[in-house]
């Protein structure tokens, strides 16, 4: 462990530890938008600002990746650090217009309007936080979807921008996108992820016939884990039926949907 | 003896030695600048004409005609000189070929055509270290630019080349190299600035058992040749940099990044590895010594960013040459998450001449805190464009006037931007600092890359801002929020001003963005964007005052903002304006004072240009 000082406040934190994970593990709120735990930290957003001090130098860094060391002093709020916040979520008003997440933390921050020029559709959404490129990549193995072109030409897009054929639907995209940007639709049918131009048919379960899941994401699951995809087409309350009745248990799910 | 794979250090000292030799027998050496601007101007053709009049004149015994890499004097191409003398020749072409023969290497005399004039003082210099250009260079990075063909490993040999490499393996422990390259003072030339002796002690100290060390060639900046021309002239010069330092920090691999746009840079880069591992000089064991080491050169990924470190080596891995956060630092973990040593161009070619001259030379050159020389690219509106290496702690003053000739046309001189489009400008009234890197970070701009535009009253300082704003917006990689979003909405304040629709606010809002960026931007493209903008609200705020506020363009360069007349007193009625108006916008009887009729100009500037009586008057 070692002993970082946060607004002042000794604090232990664990080796290794990012300043953003020892703020949150002491209740000390910093925005992030770009950031999700379960990635790889990409400190593009750069609203999770601080200021550090250590061998009498103080820097401003980004809290999602700067790694705590003992006798850091950590200030996530002062009158530098509000007014590059206030700056950057102007700048997103401007880029992101249609985003009422942006919307409501600038006003957090006393900004209701901003002064610079109108540049994203009224209805855009999206800030270039890259984190449902990232968890396509790190954490479903996929990469369906990248970034391409550069400056405020960014986007995130699919190969040619043609709709993604081989989306598994798993809607990991749409759970993390912390402005609504990436929105996933399920029907009994399909889900339709609108940003990618993905239409995923659903699988429906051997044993009751309810559409439980992509149909792609289950042959991808069963690929990874080296298992007939078959095995995987069971919803989890027939799995669970199923279980108990060979363990010779009533389960807690009495009947099977559609049963 | 191509082929002959050098085993060991003797071996070496034998053939620098043989090879020395057997060029004695050229009683002369024809000198041609190969580089990419004499190339331009024709220098391609000269070699094979020479070749064919020294054999008719009996010389092909005794005279060698060699081409060199940049001899940096671009603005007077096709240069040639005649060596051992260095009797220079400029803006020669083919039909003079004949004449440079038959007099200079038949009788011994100059061809007074191709001399050059001193444009100060009209004085003819025959021999290259009395042009003024070169009198008051001192060329360290440079030193064989003009020398040695870099296709011919065994020219740079038969000058003792890879003899600092010898030195290095036969008497000095990697930690001794380390300590030379500290005490010689010697610092990034990139633009940086740090120590290259920390920096390598440092990759040396660091966990890990495979080091890479990296030339970075991604020289990007509008008008800056620095290192292309090091790369076309001497590449064997940077590839021993590069190898002295990789047995100095334990690397056994390198990479040379060479920008995509430099073929030239490439090709010869390329065949002085070829040549160097011919030899033995690179791969294993080189010369006995138990170091082994090899380059590979990479192609450079096509933007601006990838100069930058950590976006260079992400381009190297196969990657987006897009920035990361440099909290862990690259000489600890870099390319492959394995310690890396990058350095520039020119501070690699910098390390054999330490090597070989000794630190405490290199520490006696330069000012207290930055030591050597430094190799500027001076561009713009200046009499003597090109490539120079000056001492560090020349003044901008000596740099501009005494080297360069001053500025073209004689106009006053109102600024200079150094640092390349991250840099600042440095007003006409600091011209007497010192070039050095405290003192042009103190002024607001920086060292850089060694990028240098002279600018004359005729530039406007907000348009010239507005203008390095827009390379640097299309340039942003795009990854975070600052350099995206803020380059683009400081060009729109901007483009706004110069287009007359400035109003109040307009610099608060410049003011905002310039902190964000700086303070909240991710890599260094982004954290210094804003000092065009900041360098000239503070030397030139008038000139955006104007802009704003009274809508107007005082340097007559942003067309919504001027008006062009023709002041009568002046105008000699000479009809040239007239001719050359491409919208017949100007009307006027033969030697009488002409008029423009201003609701048919569109203020291209062409009259303005033209006119040999400056009787155009821009307002």
């Amino acid at each position: 462990m070692v002993t970082i000082t946060i607004n002042g406040k000794s604090v232990e934190a664990a080796e290794g530890a990012t300043v953003l994970q020892a703020a949150r593990s002491v209740g000390v709120e910093i925005p992030a938008l770009c950031y999700h735990p379960a990635v790889e930290p990409y400190a593009a957003c750069r609203l999770c600002l601080v200021e550090v001090t250590a061998d009498n130098r103080t820097r401003v860094v980004t809290s999602c990746n700067y790694t705590v060391r003992d006798g850091l002093a950590v200030e996530t709020d002062t009158e530098r650090i509000h007014r590059l916040r206030r700056g950057l979520l102007e700048l997103y008003l401007a880029q992101a217009p249609g985003s009422d997440v942006i919307r409501e933390l600038a006003a957090q921050y006393g900004i209701v309007q901003t002064r610079f020029q109108i540049r994203g559709d009224d209805d855009e959404k999206c800030i270039l936080c890259g984190l449902c490129e990232r968890v396509c990549r790190e954490l479903m193995g996929k990469g369906g979807i990248s970034f391409a072109f550069r400056g405020t030409e960014r986007t995130v897009t699919t190969p040619f921008a043609e709709p993604l054929t081989d989306c598994l639907g798993c809607g990991a995209c749409a759970f993390v996108c912390p402005t609504g940007a990436v929105v996933e639709r399920r029907s009994r049918e399909t889900v339709e992820l609108d940003a990618w131009g993905a239409e995923v048919p659903m699988a429906r379960c051997s044993v009751c016939g309810q559409a439980f899941a992509p149909a792609a994401g289950i042959e991808y699951a069963a690929n990874k884990l080296g298992i007939d995809a078959e095995e995987l087409c069971v919803c989890a309350g027939c799995r669970r039926l199923l279980h108990s009745r060979a363990l010779g248990k009533s389960g807690g799910h009495r009947r099977c949907p559609g049963e | 003896m191509p082929g002959t794979r050098i085993e060991t250090l003797p071996q070496l000292a034998a053939l620098q030695h043989d090879l020395q030799r057997a060029r004695s027998r050229w009683t002369r050496t024809v000198l041609i600048c190969g580089g990419t601007g004499c190339r331009a101007a024709g220098s391609a053709e000269l070699g094979p004409v020479f070749e064919r009049e020294i054999a008719n004149a009996g010389l092909g015994e005794q005279v060698n005609v060699r081409y060199t890499g940049c001899h940096g004097f671009c603005e007077r191409g096709a240069l040639v000189v005649i060596a051992p003398e260095r009797v220079w020749y400029q803006g020669v072409r083919l039909e003079d070929v004949s004449e440079i023969v038959s007099e200079t290497l038949l009788h011994d005399r100059p061809v007074d055509r191709l001399l050059y004039r001193e444009p100060m003082t009209g004085e003819t210099k025959v021999l290259e270290r009395d042009v003024g250009f070169y009198a008051r260079q001192m060329r360290v990075a440079l030193r064989y630019n003009g020398e040695v063909d870099p296709a011919d490993i065994e020219d740079y040999l038969s000058l003792g080349g890879y003899g600092a490499l010898a030195h290095v393996f036969e008497a000095m422990t990697p930690e001794q190299v380390i300590e030379e390259i500290k005490r010689s003072g010697l610092r990034g030339r990139g633009g940086g600035g740090f120590p290259t002796g920390r920096k390598w002690e440092t990759c040396r100290d660091a966990q890990g058992h495979l080091k890479y060390v990296v030339c970075n060639g991604d020289e990007g900046d509008p008008g800056a040749f620095m290192d292309r021309s090091i790369l076309e002239g001497n590449p064997h010069g940077v590839l021993e940099g590069m190898l002295i330092g990789s047995y100095a920090i334990g690397a056994s691999q390198g990479f040379v990044y060479v920008r995509y746009e430099y073929p030239l840079a490439l090709e010869n880069t390329a065949r002085a590895m070829d040549q160097a591992r011919e030899y033995g000089l690179l791969g294993d064991n080189i010369l006995g010594s138990g170091h082994s080491f090899d380059v590979e050169i990479v192609r450079g990924g096509g933007a601006f960013v990838c100069g930058e470190s950590t976006a260079l080596m992400a381009s190297i891995e196969g990657g987006v040459g897009e920035p990361r956060s440099k909290y862990v630092h690259t000489v600890e973990s870099g390319l492959w998450e394995r310690p890396t040593n990058l350095n520039n161009v020119e501070t690699w070619a910098n390390v054999p001449v330490i090597i070989e001259r000794g630190a405490d030379w290199f520490a006696s050159v330069g000012t207290e805190s930055s030591k050597g020389t430094k190799v500027f690219s001076v561009v713009g509106k200046v009499k003597n464009t090109g490539l120079v290496e000056v001492p560090m702690g020349m003044t901008l003053h000596e740099l501009v006037y005494d080297v360069c000739g001053g500025v073209a046309g004689d106009r006053e001189l109102k600024a200079i931007q150094t640092g390349g489009p991250s840099g600042g400008c440095i007003p006409a009234e600091l011209l007497h600092l010192p070039i050095d890197y405290e003192h042009l970070t103190e002024a607001g701009s920086m060292m850089g890359s060694g990028g240098m535009i002279v600018m004359d009253d005729r530039t406007c300082m907000v348009e010239l801002a507005r203008y390095f704003t827009s390379f640097l917006a299309d340039e942003s990689c795009g990854k975070c929020t600052p350099c995206r979003e803020g380059l683009h909405q400081m060009l729109q304040v901007l483009n706004g001003i110069t287009q007359g629709r400035g109003k109040d606010g307009d610099i608060e809002l410049l003011e905002d963005l310039a902190e964000l960026l700086t303070w909240g931007a991710l890599c260094g493209l982004g954290t210094t964007a804003a000092n065009p903008v900041l360098s000239t609200l503070r030397y030139f705020r008038p000139e955006y005052d104007a802009h704003i506020h009274e809508k107007k363009c005082p340097a007559g360069v942003c067309r919504e903002l001027v008006t062009y007349r023709v002041d009568p007193e002046a105008c000699t009625g000479c009809h040239l304006c007239a001719r050359n108006c491409p919208e017949d916008a100007i009307k006027g009887e033969p030697k009488k004072p002409h008029e423009i009729l201003t609701d048919r100009c569109v203020k291209c500037g062409i009259c303005f240009g033209v006119c040999k009586f400056d009787a155009v008057i821009v307002e």
